[in-house]
């Protein structure tokens, strides 16, 4: 063989491996999961990891042709650590994508870090501030607006319990109780509804006996816990042990569905009425496959948690094939109004505030002997996708990049 | 009430084998989860009530024979170590064998509902746990008051080595003060359980109560635990009676005051 014909040769393979070449240069892109592993939700952050995992794994772990590395950290449920920690993500790790955490309280922490890194950042709570008051160009909330789950629950409660009208709220004293509470009270106004009490208990707390004390000493028609996981279990035990429930209906007005019922005996979920973001029997194709696969995985169908994860993780992998674009800017852009028909059934992200448009669901549970099997929980007898009036809405400028 | 079976059986574990018990709060609720168990089992609640506890007391008596028995030559950091270890490995044998998920275990069904008092409605169930907890209570201080072995269990807490010089055998006394302590623990834990309902942690709060209890009373000091438990119950009471959000912070306002006034606890002397 001539020296030339190697040289040919050589250019020959050259040419034909370097399109593979660049591929496997392509840069990777980094999405950081920023689940609590430790703290007051350290029960939440595995099952967030398990939704968001199983959405990328569905995709194989690319995106446009890219590999994805997915990466957590602990946020430990505190906005100091997990502020650091999504920032050492970020420089570090270089995750442009954020999706987390679960405590509305440290996730407006979080957005600011999102907004002042250049950083997308999608996150599900009850707070109405990330689409609200303190919205700006790069966070997006996957939740309803309180106000559409407080319109949910309590027109359908009303519904069914047309004379309960003396409310007692239990509320968590943070972000998120704060603006559920907000507009319970307000939609509870066209009801006639009386609030009784409304007592504020702080985010951890297991010892209820004293807030149930009081709500069963002002006699109410209906309690309504305006609080989440370990908090609302603990307050629906409580209540059922003073003999409230279930004489007294009890509402969960924002509860993880799954997770919070089957920690309850089923005495104990009897007259309980329940407003959750998601349930698992909802009828739409992505639940259905969704939540077949989870069960084959994790033996219980999901609950809220994962469900969102799964779902944000969802709709920020539609953004990127929208935009047909890995860059934070244009995925954002793609985000803004983006229409998908996903876990949820229709849903749509309003572009002026961030704020996903989608039902909200409502549940009342099964006497036990109207259960058909252990995980038979709950009738869900409504659902609601009343957006935020106008009036209320404090995003009055999403701002620029 | 339980504050005080909590803080008695932590007061008398350090009392007299000298050493901090951080696994004090995983006994706790490997009472508790012995309760669910059992009374998944047998059907039985009162049975699971009666067995739980001896059976966390058998745990409490392998740990002691096995394992700390072992450091008590090697020294105060070695002893917190093992029972901070030990705290650590009975969680994770709890998520092992019960599940991450927390559970709820119903009262029976004779002490379900609440119950007016007139001056206000309270569950039966923590009217019979108020009860139960102040008998046990009660039964503790007259065995070590008024028996044999109780007494010499007090002397083994003020001076050891007398104890042993006078032919008692202290190993013996060390494995049946620490049975005792995880017994009243594992009551503590089943009486909990229908209150509080159960999960992997429930442990860890009820550990830092139980410290506040034995350092408010004084280290070791039998009296003063079940007085401490009492003062944080009732202070906890009537201060969520005003002010619910404070009703945590309560506690350890309580310790923080009594500690600045009385810094070796309100009986301690060490």
């Amino acid at each position: 063989m001539q020296r030339r014909d190697i040289l040919k040769a050589g250019a020959a393979a050259a040419t034909l491996g370097f399109p593979a070449i660049i591929r496997a240069q392509q840069k990777e892109v980094v999405i950081l999961g920023l689940w609590d592993q430790t703290g007051a939700f350290a029960d939440v952050g595995p099952l967030n990891d398990r939704g968001m995992r199983m959405a990328l794994e569905e995709r194989d772990m690319k995106i446009l042709g890219r590999p994805v590395k997915y990466v957590t950290r602990d946020g430990a449920t505190q906005a100091g650590t997990s502020t650091r920690r999504a920032e050492e993500a970020i420089d570090g790790e270089g995750a442009r994508f954020m999706i987390g955490p679960w405590s509305s309280g440290v996730a407006l922490a979080v957005s600011e870090v999102a907004k002042r890194k250049k950083v997308l950042h999608l996150f599900s709570g009850g707070t109405e501030d990330i689409s609200g008051s303190r919205c700006h160009r790069y966070s997006f909330q996957w939740a309803a607006s309180p106000y559409t789950a407080a319109k949910t629950v309590v027109d359908n409660f009303m519904k069914a319990n047309p004379k309960a009208k003396r409310w007692h709220l239990l509320v968590a004293d943070y972000a998120f109780g704060w603006s559920v509470e907000k507009y319970i009270k307000e939609v509870g106004k066209s009801h006639g509804i009386e609030f009784v009490g409304a007592d504020r208990h702080p985010l951890g707390e297991r010892e209820f006996s004293n807030y149930v004390q009081k709500a069963a000493a002002n006699r109410p028609d209906a309690v309504a816990m305006i609080n989440f996981g370990g908090d609302a279990v603990a307050g629906a035990r409580e209540i059922f042990n003073f003999g409230l429930t279930p004489k007294v209906p009890l509402i969960m007005a924002w509860s993880s569905g799954v997770e919070e019922l089957i920690q309850l005996s089923p005495e104990i979920r009897e007259n309980l009425w329940v407003g959750t973001n998601f349930y698992y029997t909802a009828d739409t194709p992505v639940a259905k496959k969704f939540v077949a696969n989870y069960r084959a995985k994790f033996k219980t169908p999901p609950g809220y948690a994962p469900s969102a994860a799964y779902s944000m993780t969802r709709l920020l992998l539609a953004g990127f094939d929208k935009a047909k674009s890995v860059e934070v800017q244009d995925v954002i852009k793609a985000l803004e109004g983006i229409e998908v028909n996903d876990l949820l059934g229709p849903m749509r992200v309003d572009g002026a505030t961030h704020q996903t448009l989608r039902p909200y669901f409502f549940l009342r549970c099964k006497p036990k002997k109207a259960m058909k099997e252990e995980l038979d929980l709950a009738d869900l007898i409504a659902t609601g996708d009343a957006p935020l009036p106008k009036e209320y809405a404090s995003c009055k400028d999403i701002g620029g990049f | 009430m339980l504050y005080a079976l909590m803080g008695l059986g932590l007061s008398l574990i350090t009392g007299v084998l000298n050493i901090p018990n951080f696994a004090h709060g995983a006994l706790f609720a490997v009472g508790a989860y012995f309760l669910v168990s059992l009374v998944n089992f047998a059907g039985n609640f009162w049975l699971g009530l009666l067995v739980a506890p001896l059976g966390v007391a058998l745990l409490g008596l392998l740990i002691e024979y096995a394992g700390i028995r072992r450091l008590y030559a090697a020294g105060h950091d070695y002893q917190l170590l093992f029972t901070f270890g030990l705290a650590l490995i009975l969680n994770e044998l709890i998520i092992v064998i019960w599940g991450p998920v927390g559970i709820s275990q119903l009262p029976p069904a004779i002490l379900r509902g609440g119950v007016d008092l007139g001056f206000t409605f309270y569950p039966k169930y923590r009217l019979f746990v108020m009860l139960m907890a102040g008998l046990l209570v009660l039964l503790t201080w007259l065995f070590l008051e008024k028996t044999k072995y109780g007494a010499i269990m007090r002397a083994g807490i003020e001076n050891k080595e007398m104890v042993s010089l006078l032919g008692i055998d202290i190993h013996r006394l060390f494995t049946v003060a620490f049975a005792l302590g995880a017994f009243l623990a594992g009551i503590a834990g089943a009486l909990t359980a229908p209150i509080r309902g159960l999960s992997p942690g429930m442990g860890v709060d009820m550990l830092g109560i139980a410290f506040v209890v034995v350092a408010l009373g004084g280290l070791g000091n039998l009296l003063g635990a079940i007085a401490a438990g009492l003062l944080i119950g009732v202070a906890q009471a009537v201060v969520a009676a005003y002010w619910t959000e404070a009703s945590t912070a309560v506690i350890f306002a309580v310790m923080a005051l009594v500690l600045l006034v009385r810094p070796q606890g309100m009986f301690g002397i060490r």
